[in-house]
């Protein structure tokens, strides 16, 4: 006594590929309208993307860029202790100073009594920070009044900022104390 | 005769004459001086990359290594990472993590202002005396299975085909969706751009030849970056000799391409 569920035209598997197909389409449709031109082509992802990313401003030049145009302190610095030290971690990013070749503004500079806390943040010697074998450590107070001066001199007064042991070195020199490199290294600028 | 004298006035000298040499009768007082176009030339860093090449590059494969027992903690890899990107307050690129260990074994970790301001003090709120301190720099691990990725809804972040993970800007929607999927955190949503941003390795600086400016910016070759099918380059050396090189969290199966030299276990 079963009832005749046959449906002798089919409709309602008409009915349902039809909404099948139809939301196929619309999909397919939308993607295309969605997606960007050329999508797949170079990846997953719009092309022209990553040139996007490629043509930001370079804003920190680097140090042979400075060198370039600053001959003298070339000479000094890759003479000096401070060769491998970038120029525009005291001078700050190179951009506001040169673009497009062209000089477009001065350059600040940090010097006597502001450049202090520039030095230590790479030379202070606090207990146990920094690992020894990476850079010579002084405390300041230690290091000013261990040379005999008062604790509030600044350090570009016997430290040339971008050769920082040449003006020491030379001092050695003139009292003839140059036969002797402490710990065996020889003078450096 | 007083040295710093002598300088100064060579430097001075040396100065009049480049600029009257650059000047070369162009408008006086004007507060822009004009030098020939491409005046400077900046020496490549990255053999074979340069200015006008095909950024993406498949026969390459960069990789980034960090030395953990080289680094000073100075922060100034961050400072120039902030100026680069011009990166607003509060947010970081990179960063540089500070953890010090006490006699007890207890880690402690801390980042004030992300490492902007170097590590110049000592931290003074630990009740046991200190054993060890070593610094953590993080950035972009440039997964080579990333996650971001793989959530992103509109294909706005995405993988080249030499191995950088970077955003589209102009499709990123905004919705953070990757900013939580990044197992480093080194995601954030701009807070003006408002889409997802992060670090690239500095991608428009090696579209130009040059290396990452926070590599630039280091003192003591803490941060190396090269080719690892270079096989000269540094990072190729400390990747293929017996060196303790490891990733950090490799147990989320990301495949960083961010390696570090002499990781410590309590890292995370
Ligand atoms: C450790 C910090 C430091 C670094 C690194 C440094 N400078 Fe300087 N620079 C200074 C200071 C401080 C002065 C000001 C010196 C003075 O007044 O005698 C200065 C002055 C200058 C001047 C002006 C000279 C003058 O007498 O007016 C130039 C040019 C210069 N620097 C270029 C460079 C270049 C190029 C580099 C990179 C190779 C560089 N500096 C790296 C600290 C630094
Ligand atoms: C295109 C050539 C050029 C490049 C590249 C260049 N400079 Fe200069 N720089 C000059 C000139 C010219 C002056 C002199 C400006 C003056 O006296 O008004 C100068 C002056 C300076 C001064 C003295 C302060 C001032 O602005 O007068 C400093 C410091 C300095 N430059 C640092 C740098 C650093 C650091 C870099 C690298 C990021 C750099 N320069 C790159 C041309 C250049
Ligand atoms: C960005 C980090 C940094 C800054 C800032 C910096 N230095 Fe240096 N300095 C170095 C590095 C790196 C060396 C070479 C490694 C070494 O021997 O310590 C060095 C070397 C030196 C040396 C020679 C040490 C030796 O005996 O060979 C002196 C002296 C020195 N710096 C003084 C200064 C002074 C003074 C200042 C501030 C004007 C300064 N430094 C700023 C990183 C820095
Ligand atoms: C009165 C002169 C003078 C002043 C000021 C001065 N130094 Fe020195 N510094 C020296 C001399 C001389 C040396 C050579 C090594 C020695 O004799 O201690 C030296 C060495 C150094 C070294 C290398 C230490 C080593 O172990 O080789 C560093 C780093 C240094 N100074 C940093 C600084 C910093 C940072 C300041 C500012 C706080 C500063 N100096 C101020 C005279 C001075």
């Amino acid at each position: 006594m079963q009832p005749d569920f046959k449906s002798s035209t089919h409709l309602h598997v008409i009915r349902l590929a039809l909404t099948i197909a139809g939301v196929l389409v619309a999909g397919i449709l939308l993607r295309q309208a969605l997606l960007p031109a050329g999508y797949g082509t170079s990846g997953r992802y719009r092309p022209g993307a990553e040139l996007d990313e490629a043509n930001r401003t370079v804003r920190n030049l680097a140090n042979d860029a400075c060198l370039a145009c600053h001959p003298l302190i070339r000479k000094l610095h890759l003479a000096g202790t401070h060769a491998t030290v970038s120029c525009e971690i005291c001078h700050g990013p190179g951009v506001d100073h040169v673009q497009d070749g062209k000089l477009a503004g001065a350059m600040p500079t940090v010097a006597g009594d502001v450049i202090g806390p520039v030095c230590l943040r790479c030379h202070g010697q606090v207990a146990r920070l920094r690992p020894l074998d990476s850079i010579r450590m002084v405390s300041a107070s230690d290091h000013l009044t261990g040379h005999r001066v008062r604790a509030d001199n600044d350090c570009d007064q016997c430290h040339h900022v971008h050769a920082p042991m040449k003006w020491v070195r030379e001092a050695r020199e003139m009292v003839g104390l140059a036969a002797e490199p402490e710990g065996g290294r020889p003078w450096t600028n | 005769m007083d040295e710093l004298e002598r300088i100064r006035e060579e430097i001075d000298l040396d100065r009049r004459r480049f600029v009257k040499k650059v000047l070369g009768g162009v408008i006086g007082g004007s507060l822009l001086l004009v030098l020939p176009a491409g005046a400077v030339k900046v020496a490549q860093q990255i053999s074979g990359l340069a200015a006008g090449t095909d950024p993406v590059d498949p026969d390459r494969k960069f990789a980034f290594v960090i030395d953990i027992t080289g680094c000073i903690g100075c922060g100034y890899c961050c400072v120039a990472d902030k100026n680069e990107f011009q990166v607003p307050d509060g947010y970081y690129r990179t960063w540089v993590e500070r953890y010090v260990i006490d006699d007890q074994d207890n880690v402690h970790v801390d980042a004030p202002r992300g490492g902007l301001d170097g590590y110049a003090t000592a931290r003074l709120d630990i009740p046991h005396p200190v054993r060890d301190t070593f610094f953590v720099p993080k950035l972009c691990n440039m997964c080579e299975k990333p996650s971001c990725v793989q959530v992103c809804p509109v294909g706005a972040t995405f993988r080249t085909a030499d191995g950088f993970v970077l955003i589209d800007r102009q499709r990123c929607l905004g919705c953070s969706y990757c900013v939580q999927a990044c197992p480093y955190s080194v995601r954030f949503i701009g807070p003006e751009s408002r889409v997802a941003e992060k670090c690239t390795w500095c991608y428009h600086r090696l579209a130009q030849g040059l290396r990452p400016a926070c590599v630039e910016a280091c003192p003591v070759q803490a941060r190396k970056f090269g080719d690892l099918n270079d096989r000269e380059s540094e990072v190729y050396r400390l990747l293929h000799e017996p060196n303790v090189i490891s990733v950090l969290k490799p147990e989320m199966g990301n495949e960083p391409s961010l390696h570090y030299l002499g990781l410590r276990r309590e890292v995370v």
